[in-house]
């Protein structure tokens, strides 16, 4: 009796799995979405797409949803195409030179995702495919034109598109500090106003980060300073420009030497270390970027989320005010022209739908008309500040120039040399550099 | 020993004609290879880059000796060889002491069947296989300076001031010794307690019965005993020490300023942020070198017997 029941579990069993099993590839296949791939395993035509790590593989589970479902919808709409997913790590210095030295090895991706700051670097190396004919000129006449002038090739040709940037502003607790302020030197007040009141004072990348150089330099530009000439030669640390940029670094200097900003910001590398420092509620003026309003609304609750405000960076004076945009580019490194036009709808995915579902700021006028999304009243904030947006210089010294403002703001918010000696200890590595 | 089990081993051992037939050389070929491809071929590679003005945004390569010139004048560089010496000589020091505390417990509890003693070589153990980054990470953690971190945030409860383990300069360094000691004990404590336990009894037995104190013991007995066994520790330990960054990547990226940054994260920085192929490449034979003159140095002392 008992073998019976055995024997009759076990054929069932059997005829289960023997009828399960041929059927486990089908049932994978339909599974549109995965670690590594988008579309149907078996698709006809694919290709490689290099992408960063915020969007469809996210470690926020909303995005990701979000982009699972953006994704399967855009694939269902180009049929016999599979998408195969390759994620760059969060090294992301590292994963640009990667995917640059496989690219003239002709071994690169068909399709990446590429850091602004970098386009330059691309451009110049030569290896990116042309996309001029998968956009309209009213698309093309539409991006913000730094934005076009960064994209486009000394051919005229469009070899990326730059689909989304994004800006600096100045974070305040509003329930500590009511009024932006306008200024270096009310900003440090109001900093020294919230270290009485038990905050850690003004938080911001210090430690050696892309984003800190790149969140200064804003301080360096609202006074008119240029980091190179325009053979791409660096000059920031020469005349009139070493002048500005010795005060943009006293502002921070001061910052620390009079407690308005605590010296740990020498170590912060993310914005996320600030944004989690916001949430605990251990600060209450922190400078970051516009994509930190929208993690703040969803991290804390309501009546905490809406006391944090946005303004404009402050400036040596009121009038003279800039702020750093960068943002991600997409591009082609294939000679396919079929994949270069895939590549050219991913990044239109990411630049219309994908910038309204994560409430990044678009890089095309029309965008912001196009998508409900871009209403809130912080938008009137981002585009103010976007009319005195900066962006990097595209040459290939950028990098370097980045690597050595990094290490003399570490040396001068440590307090390990004054900005004097810091300033020309970065212009005799970068001298030595240029020698080549 | 019987006439048929030498025989059997005589048959055993005895080369064959067509063994015998074959050169020498030809049985070495195949590590030849495999050396050749993976070990020297890369150095060759490495050496013959750092005499060209190659970098990764591709062009068209030259040979020449401005990239060799352009690192060993870079001002930055006895920072970084500061540095490098620092976090190295007090890496190899901390870790040989630890590792030689941990091996004697390890060994003296032993004696006395104390139990847990292979859970404590296994929590040890534990920390060498953690990998560099997550090792640079979990130590960002614990020396954050925010209100927060996990060190400060236990100075604070026992009310004493707390410090700026990452943000200070000279702290910073300390911190990264402290984090690659920590993953680097267990080697050490792994080799030392195997010299350890093959030190003959029968000479503390004698010091026993001479009277020797323990510190005696040590001294005249434990430490010659273990001089080769410190020696070849200091020389693999010193090598994988010159070679670490990625912990200090994690950890400090190099910062404040160039405070952690060593040779190694330095031809990092050089390839990565600059692109510079050549320089980097330069950089490594650099490391190269200084780890050979270290090594070399290290044999001097190496005891004739054991070498």
């Amino acid at each position: 009796m008992r073998m019976n029941r055995l024997f009759r579990t076990a054929t069932a069993l059997s005829f289960t799995g023997a009828v399960a099993l041929p059927l486990l590839p089908a049932l994978a296949q339909d599974d549109l979405v995965t670690r590594d791939r988008v579309g149907l395993a078996d698709a006809e035509n694919s290709l490689t797409f290099r992408l960063t790590a915020y969007d469809l593989y996210s470690a926020d589970p909303a995005t990701a949803e979000g982009f699972v479902e953006l994704f399967t919808t855009f694939i269902n709409e180009h049929p016999g195409w599979r998408i195969d997913t390759q994620l760059q790590t969060g090294n992301l210095n590292e994963e640009q030179a990667r995917i640059l030295e496989q690219a003239q090895a002709g071994r690169g991706p068909d399709c990446a995702m590429i850091d602004s700051a970098q386009l330059a670097t691309f451009k110049n190396a030569g290896v990116l495919a042309p996309m001029t004919d998968y956009f309209t000129q009213a698309e093309i006449d539409d991006l913000f034109p730094y934005v076009r002038e960064a994209v486009t090739d000394d051919n005229g040709d469009i070899v990326a598109l730059w689909w989304f940037t994004d800006l600096r502003v100045l974070y305040r607790n509003a329930g500590v500090v009511p009024d932006a302020p306008q200024t270096w030197e009310e900003t440090q007040q109001a900093a020294l106003d919230t270290v009485d009141e038990g905050y850690e004072g003004l938080l911001f990348n210090g430690g050696r980060t892309e984003g800190t150089a790149f969140d200064w330099l804003a301080f360096f530009w609202a006074q008119g300073g240029e980091l190179v000439d325009e053979t791409g030669a660096p000059i920031f640390y020469e005349g009139e420009n070493r002048e500005k940029f010795l005060a943009a670094l006293q502002f921070y200097d001061d910052l620390v030497e009079s407690g308005a900003a605590p010296q740990r910001v020498a170590t912060i590398t993310t914005y996320d270390d600030i944004t989690a420092a916001a949430a605990a509620g251990t600060t209450a003026m922190f400078i970051g970027g516009n994509w930190q309003y929208a993690q703040l609304q969803t991290t804390l609750p309501v009546d905490q989320a809406e006391q944090w405000q946005v303004s404009e960076l402050p400036g040596p004076t009121a009038d003279q005010r800039a702020t750093g945009t960068g943002g991600w580019a997409i591009a082609a490194l294939s000679d396919d022209p079929a994949k270069v036009e895939m590549c050219a709808e991913i990044a239109k995915l990411y630049a219309g739908p994908g910038n309204a579902f994560q409430r990044l700021l678009p890089t095309s006028a029309a965008l912001y008309e196009e998508y409900d999304e871009f209403a809130g009243p912080e938008f009137d904030v981002f585009a103010a500040a976007l009319e005195n947006g900066q962006a990097r210089p595209g040459v290939a010294s950028y990098p370097e120039i980045s690597n050595q403002i990094q290490i003399l703001l570490g040396e001068v918010l440590s307090q390990s040399k004054e900005p004097e000696q810091a300033l020309d200890d970065a212009a005799a590595a970068l001298e030595v550099g240029s020698d080549s | 020993m019987p006439k048929p089990i030498a025989q059997a081993l005589s048959r055993r051992t005895a080369t064959t004609p067509e063994a015998s037939s074959i050169p020498y050389w030809a049985w070495l070929l195949p590590v030849m290879l495999v050396i050749g491809a993976f070990y020297i071929y890369p150095i060759i590679d490495a050496l013959r880059l750092a005499f060209t003005d190659a970098t990764l945004t591709g062009g068209a390569e030259s040979y020449t000796v401005r990239s060799l010139q352009r690192v060993l004048s870079n001002p930055a560089l006895p920072t970084i060889l500061s540095n490098t010496a620092i976090f190295t000589a007090a890496s190899v020091v901390g870790q040989q002491l630890l590792g030689l505390s941990v091996a004697l417990l390890v060994v003296r509890g032993e004696r006395h069947h104390l139990p847990g003693m292979l859970v404590l070589r296994t929590i040890v153990l534990a920390a060498w296989v953690v990998p560099g980054i997550a090792n640079g990470v979990i130590w960002s953690m614990l020396f954050s300076e925010s209100p927060f971190g996990a060190i400060n945030g236990v100075l604070r409860l026992l009310e004493l001031p707390t410090v700026a383990w990452l943000s200070n300069p000279a702290n910073a360094m300390l911190s990264a010794i402290i984090a690659n000691v920590w993953q680097g004990t267990a080697f050490s404590m792994i080799v030392l307690y195997a010299a350890l336990k093959s030190v003959d009894p029968s000479l503390y037995e004698a010091a026993a019965v001479d009277g020797a104190p323990a510190w005696e013991r040590f001294w005249f007995i434990t430490l010659p005993q273990l001089k080769a066994a410190i020696l070849v520790n200091s020389i693999l330990i010193t090598i994988q020490t010159l070679n670490t960054f990625d912990a200090i990547l994690a950890l400090t990226g190099g910062g404040p300023g160039r405070a952690t940054e060593v040779l190694s994260l330095f031809a990092y920085n050089t390839v990565f942020y600059q692109f510079d192929l050549a320089g980097g490449s330069a950089l490594s034979i650099l490391l190269l070198l200084i780890s050979l003159v270290l090594a070399a140095l290290y044999m001097l002392f190496m005891p004739k017997r054991d070498m």
